[in-house]
């Protein structure tokens, strides 16, 4: 049976094919139109994926939506009632967006007219962390901003079946209230939480913790949130009012004001808060389900630092390499575990790569290599501080570059972290790097409990010469690598160890300031020739500027 | 707390209740503050 599931219409929108129960392949939309983070119905995704799979819209023989639209219009009618005067014209342009965006109009402007399985918003989430994982059994925990109703579920996975045990439902949302202070802090939402989440180490969260837990109503058994600070219930622009300013003593930031220690404690004490109810919540998953493993799932999962605090209840965690609504596309259509890898987006032969690379002859020198010869040499650069645009074999899936759409450089100079934000990617120069290192060798560096492929969880650095790589804070968010996993980026990984005695390399997504991820080999060079990276590998081919 | 203590505090109170109206203000009128949640 081929399945084609979507996600679509909040953020991440993306797009897989499975035959049986394999993923094929699958892509997020913003690879497709460079829009970061792209809402919309994943249009180009969705003809890539038939494209490259030889396949016809017509031989699909069931699409499965991430989410229920009727369930969400059930939750948008009922806030919207509780205020119909306030809330007329956003009711307007959501009934404008609700018949725009109808996934069977959609679909059948595409040639599809078969059937569409809808799936509620948190099980989809759910069925991707469980049915990537190792487990056969596991307490599943699913934490973002909001689905249909629900903003918090957990389920208990057994076999092949998951059943959920508790919810916690809208406005009670642990994810929009980080997306909260992260506009409040003058990031965009949805977006700039990471940024949120890399400016706390250098803040103390004592100034603004006991103010900021006046938001939330202790005495619950349930997180609960008090609305009379937030306009999450009638407006789609600013989801705080002055009443929060008051609370906090602080204006809100806009973008382009100075970052103070004020903010800086700001962002300290809701990263605070959040571990606080996150590990609330995974002290219940663990006494409900009795699991000793627990997977991790929604866009809150990419909060690294609060999901190594997962270990004081669980042996193991999983955490999948999309947990936000993208892999929900993916989750949408999985009934039972899956053998998976990241690996899944557009691939370029070297014939294709050539033909690009030919209309750039008179900008660079290009090499064709030996794949052991490209290796030795690209070690070599990376070990002598150049640095490396590193494009290989399928593209990722997910919000993390893991080694084939990625910038490479040394972790042990001091300076690399500041060549990057400030020359590189042009971004906020407290934001942190990156390692990927051996898997066999990661324990010499790094405190880590289990292999982390998918550079979800933060941990900290057993050495202190990692400066490019470590944060403020002695921490880390670390990739490790075997061979199974990516076989060239791993041996590239130990022919630098073999030179440098350290098989780590600093490891970034190959994107410059505002853009999504590299897709393809034009994007590849176009980007490489408009910075200063020193050099830029596709497959096996070496790149330098003349 | 004088009189004077009090008015002065008042003032101040509001002064910045209107710098956060202002703030609130300008934010809303900018695009990438639109949070989809509905």
């Amino acid at each position: 049976m081929i399945k084609l599931g979507i996600s679509a219409f909040y953020h991440d929108s993306a797009a897989c094919l499975t035959l049986g129960n394999s993923v094929l392949a699958a892509a997020e939309e913003e690879r497709f139109t460079g829009i970061k983070h792209d809402s919309s119905f994943p249009v180009n995704t969705i003809k890539w994926l038939l494209h490259s799979t030889v396949t016809k819209i017509t031989d699909i023989d069931e699409v499965h939506w991430y989410e229920n639209p009727q369930t969400k219009d059930d939750r948008v009618k009922t806030i919207f009632n509780k205020r119909p005067i306030r809330t007329f014209f956003l009711r307007q342009g959501y009934k404008k967006d609700r018949k725009n965006n109808s996934p069977k109009a959609l679909l059948q402007a595409l040639g599809y007219t078969g059937k569409i399985i809808y799936h509620d918003h948190h099980y989809s989430h759910a069925a991707f962390s469980y049915y990537t994982s190792p487990y056969r059994d596991a307490a599943i925990l699913t934490v973002d901003g909001v689905g249909e109703w629900e903003t918090t579920t957990i389920s208990l996975g057994t076999g092949k079946d998951i059943k959920k045990l508790l919810s916690i439902d809208f406005p009670n949302s642990l994810g929009m209230l980080y997306s909260t202070i992260t506009s409040f802090l003058g990031f965009r939402p949805n977006e700039g939480e990471y940024k949120i989440m890399g400016l706390a180490p250098y803040g103390n969260p004592s100034k603004y913790l006991g103010k900021l837990q006046q938001v939330l109503d202790q005495k619950q058994s349930k997180l609960y949130l008090y609305q009379k600070y937030f306009t999450w219930e009638y407006s789609n622009r600013v989801m705080f009012n002055k009443r929060l300013c008051q609370l906090l003593e602080l204006p809100p930031r806009l973008p382009e004001d100075t970052l103070t220690q004020d903010h800086k404690d700001l962002a300290a004490a809701l990263q605070k808060l959040y571990e606080q109810e996150f590990l609330k919540l995974v002290k219940t998953a663990k006494n409900i389900t009795g699991s000793e493993n627990l997977c991790l799932g929604g866009g809150c999962a990419y909060n690294g630092v609060a999901n190594s605090l997962a270990y004081r209840y669980f042996k193991s965690v999983h955490i999948s390499f999309a947990p936000s609504d993208a892999g929900s596309a993916i989750g949408a259509c999985l009934d039972n575990h899956v053998g998976i890898s990241p690996y899944l987006g557009p691939y370029f032969m070297d014939h294709q790569v050539r033909r690009i690379l030919n209309t750039y002859k008179d900008k660079v020198h290009i090499f064709k290599l030996t794949e052991e010869k490209l290796i030795s040499t690209v070690a070599e650069l990376l070990a002598s501080q150049n640095i490396v645009a590193w494009f290989q074999d399928k593209m990722e899936f997910g919000a993390r570059a893991l080694g084939n759409r990625s910038i490479l450089a040394s972790p042990t100079n001091p300076t690399m972290r500041e060549k990057l934000n400030y020359v590189i990617k042009k971004r906020e120069g407290f934001r942190p790097f990156a390692p990927s290192v051996t898997l066999e060798d990661a324990n010499k560096f790094f405190d880590i409990k289990e292999p982390i492929p998918h550079m979800n969880q933060v941990v900290k650095a057993k050495v202190n010469f990692l400066p490019a790589a470590t944060h403020i804070d002695g921490t880390c968010r670390v990739q490790t690598v075997n061979y199974n996993q990516n076989p060239k980026y791993y041996k590239l990984l130990k022919e630098v160890g073999r030179l440098t005695n350290i098989p780590v390399l600093l490891n970034t997504s190959f994107n410059l300031k505002d853009e999504t991820i590299t897709l393809s080999p034009k994007q590849a060079i176009e980007r490489y020739l408009s910075s200063d990276i020193n050099i830029l590998v596709i497959n096996n081919f070496l790149i330098r500027k003349i | 707390m004088k009189l004077k203590d009090r008015v002065k505090q008042k003032i101040a109170d509001w002064q910045k209740k209107k710098e956060y109206e202002k703030k609130i203000e300008e934010l809303r009128k900018r695009d990438p503050f639109i949070y989809k949640n509905f």
